[in-house]
């Protein structure tokens, strides 16, 4: 998992997914986003486009992520879903309360 | 010799919380080759091993059979000067001269096997590689042990499913849970409710391992004060209410479908929470879903579960699985397709079940829990 800039917004967390998000790697996802958030960088957008697989940890993670930027008066999005975590969050239902967006932009301008 | 084939470790192939052991051991010691040997009737396994490779071989001739006669360590620092081994085919051969072995026991007390080091010369053993082999199987015996409880775990986890089937005129109902590890987060339930109807559950708590097991266990007793609730997407509501102190803390979504049948006219009423793995098959082999239902539990905020009602006459079915089967497919719209064809051509519920029980048979390894429940009216 990699941060990247994202432009001068200074309350901006861009967190990047590569390979598989699952039960190894889902408390380190949990963990970046609540280093970012208590830095005080409580929008996290969280890049999915080099996601290969995600499993229900990792979705739990993202949830977890989403709890701990809520509290601090941000927020979680996530962006560019592959099409395997795409089916994930549409099989559960979690695509109509965590909108997935195209680009990581649209993500930020939207809600 | 009951207690070492109840440990499961035998045949279960290399696993590398013992091989960390072994390796160590050889590299420690300087021997040929170090092993963590268990002794069942006739023969002595090698459980693991590092270094010069080692045959399973007849009890009669191993030295570890020794080891096991009594507590401690057991030395034989030249086996061709000691009668007790000069003649074994391994001492004869050359490939053993020097020994060194610490019983390890079954949980029982039984001394079942040991963690050995072997060398093809004559050796001295200190007090210091004494002590050390002493440790090192001490590692090895927090290891067997572990396994035991683990598996002890998941005889009372296994005990929670349901042990019979549900008999029910004019029905047909199987169900079946197999864990990928010793315990697991999927279950299913079913019962027969105060006032008629039987109630069904399907659940998935994320993750692996125990602290999946401990969390499906509280879905499951919460789902199951919910048998008074006649309408599924209130039990839903009402378990996601419950839990939603324990989900939040820990981070943890669960998926689950429950429904309520009403055997007199096949009416059944289904609310999901996000597990969206439920497949009905018409008598006339056409193939429904049920509607989008709701987010699982813990999400954690506010949420809705809609409620869909279909009814079942004479011939239909409905299927409703975890998403370890979508591993046995290959990918959800396999699986929909897969299992909609096996619910076609299975006479019963349960051959529906034993299909897919088969399929996650055959794997050596299974990636996820796969947990089915099927229902078909049949009169």
């Amino acid at each position: 998992m990699t941060e990247v800039q994202a432009g001068e917004r200074p309350d901006v967390a861009v967190l990047r997914i590569e390979g598989r998000l699952t039960m190894v790697n889902a408390p380190a996802l949990r963990a970046s986003v609540g280093e970012a958030v208590e830095a005080g960088r409580t929008t996290v957008v969280i890049d999915l486009a080099a996601c290969t697989f995600m499993d229900s940890s990792g979705l739990g993670a993202i949830v977890g992520g989403l709890k701990a930027a809520r509290q601090a008066g941000g927020d979680l999005r996530i962006a560019r879903l592959t099409p395997q975590v795409r089916t994930v969050l549409e099989l559960t239902n979690l695509d109509r309360v965590l909108r997935p967006h195209d680009t990581v932009e649209a993500a930020l301008d939207g809600g | 010799m009951r207690a070492v084939e109840d440990l499961g470790l035998i045949g279960a192939g290399p696993e590398e919380r013992f091989d960390r052991i072994t390796r160590l051991a050889q590299q420690v010691f300087g021997v040929g080759a170090a092993a963590v040997t268990l002794i069942d009737g006739r023969t002595q396994h090698h459980k693991s091993q590092y270094g010069r490779a080692l045959e399973d071989g007849p009890r009669a001739t191993g030295f570890c059979d020794h080891t096991i006669r009594n507590e401690g360590i057991l030395v034989v620092e030249d086996a061709t000067a000691d009668e007790r081994f000069s003649d074994f085919p391994s001492v004869t051969s050359g490939q053993i001269r020097f020994y060194a072995g610490y019983p390890l026991e079954a949980p029982g007390g039984h001394r079942v096997g040991a963690l050995c080091v072997v060398h093809d010369r004559p050796r001295d053993f200190t007090d210091a590689d004494r002590r050390m082999l002493a440790e090192l199987a001490s590692w090895a015996q927090r290891e067997i042990d572990r396994a035991e409880e683990l598996d002890r775990a998941g005889d009372v986890q296994r005990a929670l499913l349901p042990r019979e089937t549900l008999r029910l005129p004019g029905y047909d109902i199987a169900g079946l849970c197999l864990q990928s590890g010793a315990v697991g987060g999927d279950f299913f339930d079913w019962y027969t409710a105060s006032d008629g109807e039987v109630g069904l559950t399907v659940g998935d708590v994320m993750g692996k391992g125990l602290q999946a097991a401990i969390l499906m266990a509280t879905v499951r007793a919460v789902m199951r004060a919910g048998s008074r609730v006649a309408r599924p997407a209130e039990a839903i509501a009402a378990a996601a209410a419950a839990l939603h102190d324990d989900l939040w803390r820990t981070d943890t979504l669960v998926t689950l479908c429950h429904a309520r049948l009403r055997p007199a006219d096949g009416l059944l009423r289904l609310a999901d929470a996000g597990h969206g793995l439920t497949l009905m098959v018409r008598a006339d082999g056409s193939v429904e879903r049920t509607g989008r239902g709701g987010v699982p539990l813990g999400w954690p905020y506010d949420a809705e579960w809609p409620e869909h009602t279909l009814r079942l006459e004479p011939g239909d079915g409905v299927v409703i699985f975890s998403d370890g089967v979508l591993e046995l497919y290959g990918g959800a719209q396999a699986a929909f397709r897969e299992v909609a064809a096996v619910a076609r051509t299975a006479g019963t519920a349960d051959e529906l079940v034993a299909h897919l029980g088969a399929l996650a048979g055959a794997l050596a390894v299974l990636p996820d829990d796969v947990t089915v429940v099927a229902v078909r009216r049949t009169a």
